[in-house]
């Protein structure tokens, strides 16, 4: 089942000459780890508010888990997790509480002023995912007084707290270090493996899509290539897709790159709800970022 | 295109126990209500941790009220027909829950700078919720500033009976409403912090003059007589005194309009500024 569906997509901003998206469409299977790459410029923030309901589009259609972003936006929100490029924790608040108001926000509890007044169920999911990525002692410092890996990882926390369907990463290692990189690709992984949750990745880290399902490529608003990494890496002969990445806008201005796009403009290549068997078969010690 | 899809519940939850994933939500009205709820304890929370929002707060009536207040009344409150003080007191209290919780909207653009907007506006609630957790929030730095008002209040010699304080207080979240919604206007169009906090002060500084909270307008004509009828501040701060003053003989001397002018005119001016406001500050965000 496709949980992401875009037709068409149009954006011009306002007073702006050129679309700054032209007429792109993809689909996102369920479970799907789905990387959209492209340089400055290329569209992929855009996109990425356009899906989370954060920005208008022009023209075009899009869904999210069935749901049109235009007319039943609360249902698509329902069902998302977004990590910002721009870190967005409230600093003058502690991890939890800013966990807190956002599970308050997304209607799963009664807000209380304190955490201990909170349902056990709360605490206890709570305790549970600062477990997961090793953050438990940090849970009740205030932000302004964590690292900017420990603040990434309450923000992931944050974003999962409702169970998403669809989690929407925008640079999500932006300004991190490699160790802390490392850290939170391993929790993502791991929620990935248990929940089978869908991930929509941009990056400017091309490694950490070498484990993505499917790779889009947008350049100039445009969709340049769509289809597994191992495809895109054959079919433009490089040894990794960095390689692949690079030679590709390199050389897109020559036209001389086949175009790797379905004829449908769109990613349609099934995958496994969770890409459990995959995961599973990953050799122990693998560091490849998103595998 | 696929069918929607169904809203994932992993197991029971609820208040208590169950599974640590489960994702049942609260039905639609007590979910926005709750949501306006947490947006205004993040407000007050984040004021907690700050003394030097409260020590403002408090300090913000020994200037308006201590200084220009207490000059006129040492210099001009006598022959008015009425207890200066007394008037002048009911006014700061209003205008202290109307002016900070206006001024404290200006944390609205503060979140867009932060970008703490993002995670406000992807959440699943109607925008209505969140402008109103962020009126409920700023309306508790508005009440601690009627603390200030009431202590310098006692210092000059004037103070309110419990019954005066507790209609006062009745009437608060109408006047903090009131004052928010007004500075929707603003936040819906402005999105850098010093422009806001300029254009703030613009409308929140002629209206205590031209509201009549320190200085009678009861002969006001004009253009000043129709600025001070076009402020939302002049039916919330007459609205006040009518209800201290009921019954005595001083009320014709210190209340301007019927009562039910006064709340037609708040209610009206708030539900304007309020639909109008959010509407801006919706669309600004989302349509660039």
């Amino acid at each position: 089942m496709s949980v992401i569906e875009v037709e068409n997509l149009v954006k011009r901003y306002k007073r702006a000459k050129q679309p700054a998206v032209k007429s792109i469409g993809f689909e996102v299977q369920e479970g799907e780890f789905f990387a959209f790459l492209g340089p400055n410029g290329a569209g992929k923030t855009t996109t990425i508010s356009i899906l989370t309901t954060t920005l208008a589009k022009t023209a075009g259609a899009v869904r999210i888990a069935g749901f049109d972003v235009d007319t039943q936006h609360h249902q698509v929100r329902d069902h998302i997790g977004i990590i910002f490029q721009r870190p967005n924790l409230d600093r003058t608040l502690t991890a939890e509480e800013n966990i807190r108001i956002h599970a308050c926000l997304y209607g799963m509890y009664v807000y209380r002023p304190a955490f201990k007044m909170m349902p056990a169920s709360y605490r206890e999911r709570v305790e549970r995912l600062a477990g997961i990525v090793g953050v438990t002692d940090a849970l009740f410092t205030r932000v302004s007084q964590l690292s900017g890996g420990m603040q990434r990882k309450f923000e992931v926390i944050r974003s999962l707290t409702h169970t998403p369907h669809v989690l929407f990463l925008d640079e999500p290692t932006q300004g991190l270090d490699a160790v802390a990189r490392h850290d939170l690709w391993d929790y993502l992984n791991q929620i990935r493996r248990e929940w089978g949750t869908t991930v929509f990745l941009t990056t400017h880290y091309i490694d950490e899509a070498e484990g993505a399902d499917t790779v889009c490529l947008i350049d100039r608003g445009e969709i340049a290539l769509c289809c597994p990494p191992e495809e895109m890496k054959r079919r433009l002969g490089a040894a990794t897709l960095e390689d692949a990445y690079v030679d590709y806008l390199r050389h897109a201005a020559d036209a001389a790159v086949p175009s790797l796009v379905s004829p449908a403009g769109s990613s349609r290549r099934k995958s496994t709800p969770a890409g459990a068997s995959a995961l599973s078969a990953e050799p122990e010690g693998d560091r490849r970022f998103g595998s | 295109m696929t069918t929607p899809a169904a809203t994932r519940t992993v197991g029971a939850e609820g208040q208590g126990g169950g599974d640590w994933r489960a994702t049942r939500r609260l039905p639609r009205a007590a979910r926005e209500a709750n949501a306006a709820l947490a947006v205004a304890a993040r407000d007050v929370t984040s004021t907690l941790k700050n003394p030097g929002s409260m020590i403002t707060a408090l300090l913000m009536p020994v200037l308006i009220m201590g200084m220009i207040g207490g000059t006129l009344m040492q210099n001009m409150a006598d022959g008015l027909g009425f207890d200066f003080g007394e008037f002048m007191l009911v006014g700061m209290v209003v205008n202290m829950l109307f002016m900070m919780t206006t001024m404290g909207m200006i944390s609205l653009v503060d979140d867009s700078d932060d970008n703490y907007s993002a995670e406000l506006l992807v959440a699943p609630v109607s925008r209505y919720a969140i402008v109103v957790g962020k009126i409920l929030g700023s309306s508790f730095l508005a009440l601690v500033s009627c603390g200030g008002v009431l202590a310098v209040g006692a210092v000059m010699g004037t103070t309110l009976a419990l019954w005066q304080l507790l209609a006062l207080l009745a009437l608060a979240p109408l006047m903090c409403l009131s004052g928010g919604a007004l500075a929707m206007i603003v936040m819906g169009v402005i999105k850098n912090n010093k422009t806001a906090n300029v254009a703030v002060m613009l409308i929140t500084m002629p209206q205590m003059f031209l509201a009549g909270v320190i200085i009678p307008i009861s002969q006001s004509s004009g253009l000043l007589g129709a600025l001070s009828r076009a402020m939302p501040m002049t039916y919330c701060v007459d609205l006040g005194r009518a209800v201290i003053y009921a019954g005595r003989p001083d009320y014709d001397a210190v209340v301007m309009f019927n009562p039910a002018v006064n709340l037609v005119g708040v209610a009206a001016l708030t539900a304007v500024c309020l639909v109008v406001g959010t509407w801006l500050y919706a669309r600004s965000e989302k349509h660039r």
